[in-house]
């Protein structure tokens, strides 16, 4: 049986032992259920009742802000000697404001905090807004004129949709970040279950651990690869119905996927998956126990790494944004950040992404020793210059 | 002539293994041993616990690397220092299969990374489960199995893809008497189908009933190495001899015996007495009889497990 062969077959047990599609659906169906309750449950939340609240005043109270008031509140007008009874009636029914002026100050009389307040606050600040605008001879129109904002036509040389393409950036982070996160946990799962349960072993004595790693890279990153589409779409369709709502065509959708930056983004975010993968799988090697091992913070690592690369929105130009666009943990990420928002040379694309790939060659020969070395190991887990040593010796 | 001879041999060895020496730190766990297996062998590699006999089968498979010695399989007409996989099974002393999976696929999944077909390696294991009696469970999770159940799916994945040579080590383990009298035939089948074994156990009567070589190791050094009937010619033909007492003895009242060799406190009434294969047993019997108490007494020669404890024990010292 020749290597490719037994690659692909370990490749698809391990992506069948992990995309499970009636789970992946009912974590979608969860999902969408959350967001449903969260939607309508917050327009519910902050719904008005229909009912004005009750507000008392006293008599003396400006005729102006009491005609305003009254728009919004149930309104009693008492004399101010009874401030006393309405306070403690307020304490006894538990509802009910009682708002007092004195000189330039508002007191607002409450059982407790509650919503009508921040409202009633608006409502004061609006008309002492109006009343030092009077105070200094500025009418309200006049109020609105300056505080208008500047009318700016935005035209960019490099291309008219740069804010759609930074959009289009933090959407490419945002999936190698739920690449990373489920690289993580499958790749920590798939090899310390495996050592936990001596399997190991078994396997080991069929394929060589090259084989057995390389399957486990490329079938744990073509489950990470299902999910990123599954969300990806997800997204597009989120993207559409949220323009129905705010009434934008469906199609402006378009505006934010370039094609050609999802083009350079595929080999480089794939790529990028599989270095990850390599790594995850090395650390995983030499965990005997994920219970307790210092190294399970490790798994935590490429995380770090992808999250660097939102810097290059910042400024895509700067020399750190060319680094991270050329290092080999950042570039997967930050090159087809940098291209989607600024101009990168085709050179410059070609030389990153061969370097992405010869690293991923060299970790997952690197992972395969650290594995072979590691994987009968058990008990007192081995230290790093314990590890170096028993690769040399194998 | 002899030189012919020598080389029809050679021929026949599928796996040679000359001076083989591992050490973990200061632990010397295989030290300088060698054996062969000829085609169609049944193999005993025998040691009490720690004696090194997993790390020899570990290294044979290549899953760790001598520190010295030379391999040689010849399983596919080519010599070869690695081990064929395609034409190995193993059925490792640390049991090991993913309990989450349903067993058909574990199997079908085992079978086919060593080179069997899906569809042929499913049938095979439908009918293995048939035979074991577990083709009604083959869809559930292995979790769900009892131990012993366990047990005969990961021999079922050990032999599944028809190897040349199977090393299975402690098979019989986890297994209750009647599933290990089935072990041994299937073994035995096997076997006749042209399996050669390399077996690791510690049921010395299960052993003795199939293995036609045995290699014992103690710590990591070789005590024996050739034919079954070959160490009860050279370690069987002492006289054991078995006594029941009705209140308890001490083992010094047996010194006087003559041709005795060694004495085991089997319990506070009851002894087992080694003697000399030249001793003559009429005359000890003669002398026993001046023994008050005695309720039981019983002869035999040493069986497997009587010659592995007596090597061992003599090995120590």
């Amino acid at each position: 049986m020749n290597y490719f062969k037994q690659v692909i077959t370990v490749t698809r047990w391990e992506f069948m032992r992990f995309f499970k599609p009636k789970n992946e659906a009912l974590g979608i169906g969860i999902m969408l259920m959350v967001s449903v309750i969260f939607y309508f449950g917050g327009r519910y939340a902050f719904s008005e009742s229909g009912e004005k609240p009750r507000l008392t005043v006293f008599r003396n109270l400006d005729s102006k802000l009491t005609e305003r008031l009254s728009l919004d509140f149930e309104l009693t007008k008492v004399p101010a000697e009874q401030k006393s009874s309405v306070i403690s009636e307020i304490g006894k029914s538990k509802e009910g404001i009682l708002l007092v002026k004195d000189s330039t100050t508002f007191t607002i009389h409450a059982y407790k905090y509650t919503r009508v307040q921040k409202k009633l606050r608006s409502i004061l600040d609006e008309f002492n807004r109006t009343q030092a605008m009077q105070s200094i001879g500025i009418s309200e129109a006049d109020l609105a004129y300056i505080l208008s904002p500047a009318v700016i036509s935005e035209s960019f040389i490099y291309t008219d949709n740069s804010k759609s393409r930074v959009i289009l950036a933090y959407a490419f982070a945002a999936l190698m970040i739920m690449a990373v996160f489920l690289s993580f946990a499958y790749q920590f799962t798939a090899i310390t279950g495996e050592k936990q349960l001596k399997i190991t072993e078994q396997i080991v004595s069929a394929i060589s651990p090259q084989v057995w790693m390389d399957g486990k890279i490329f079938g744990i990153t073509l489950t990470g690869l299902s999910s990123m589409f599954t969300y990806s779409m997800l997204g597009i369709i989120g993207g559409i119905l949220f323009f129905q709502f705010t009434d934008v065509p469906a199609s402006a959708i378009l505006e934010y996927l370039y094609l050609p930056s999802i083009l350079v983004y595929l080999p480089f975010a794939l790529t990028g998956i599989l270095i990850w993968n390599a790594l995850l799988a090395a650390i995983a090697s030499v965990i005997t126990d994920p219970n307790n091992s210092g190294k399970s913070a490790l798994m935590m690592l490429p995380l770090l790494f992808v999250l660097s690369s939102f810097l290059v929105v910042r400024d895509p130009d700067s020399g750190l944004s060319v680094f991270l666009s050329w290092f080999p943990l950042t570039s997967a990420t930050s090159m087809p950040m940098r291209w989607a928002i600024t101009e990168v040379a085709a050179w410059q694309i070609a030389g990153s992404f061969l370097i992405l790939v010869a690293t991923f060659y060299l970790l997952r020969k690197l992972a395969a020793k650290i594995f072979r070395v590691s994987i009968l190991i058990s008990g007192k887990e081995p230290s790093s210059s314990e590890i170096f040593k028993l690769s040399k010796e194998s | 002539m002899c030189k012919k001879n020598m080389e029809k041999s050679l021929d026949r060895s599928i796996l040679k293994v000359s001076s083989l020496s591992k050490s973990f730190m200061n632990l010397q766990a295989v030290n300088d041993i060698s054996f062969s297996l000829e085609k169609g062998d049944i193999f005993a590699f025998l040691g009490p616990n720690g004696a090194g006999k997993t790390t020899t089968l570990r290294i044979l498979l290549d899953i760790i690397k001598a520190d010295s010695g030379r391999i040689e399989w010849n399983l596919n007409g080519e010599s070869n220092s690695l081990p064929p996989a395609g034409h190995i099974g193993y059925l490792p002393e640390e049991r090991g299969l993913y309990l989450d999976i349903p067993v058909i696929r574990s199997l079908v999944y085992l079978a086919s990374i060593r080179g069997m077909e899906p569809s042929a390696a499913r049938i095979a294991a439908m009918q293995w489960l048939e035979r074991l009696e577990l083709a009604d469970r083959s869809k559930e999770k292995l979790q769900a199995l009892s131990k012993g159940n366990q047990q005969k799916i990961q021999f079922i994945a050990s032999i599944l893809h028809k190897p040349a040579f199977a090393i299975l080590d402690e098979p019989f383990s986890g297994l209750d008497p009647l599933n290990q009298e089935k072990f041994i035939e299937y073994i035995k089948e096997i076997n006749k189908q042209g399996t050669t074994i390399l077996l690791s156990a510690h049921q010395m009567s299960l052993v003795e009933k199939i293995a036609n070589k045995v290699f014992l190791i103690n710590r990591g050094q070789e005590v024996y190495n050739g034919s079954l009937a070959g160490i009860y010619e050279a370690f069987g033909k002492k006289h054991i001899i078995d006594l029941l007492f009705k209140s308890p003895v001490t083992e010094s009242i047996f010194n006087t015996l003559s041709g005795l060799e060694s004495v085991n406190q089997v319990s506070d009434c009851q002894v087992q007495l080694t003697f000399g294969q030249q001793t003559d047993l009429n005359k000890v019997l003669a002398e026993l009889s001046g023994f008050e108490g005695i309720s039981n007494i019983t002869s035999h020669k040493p069986d497997l497990h009587e010659i592995f404890l007596q090597l061992v024990k003599t090995h120590r010292k």
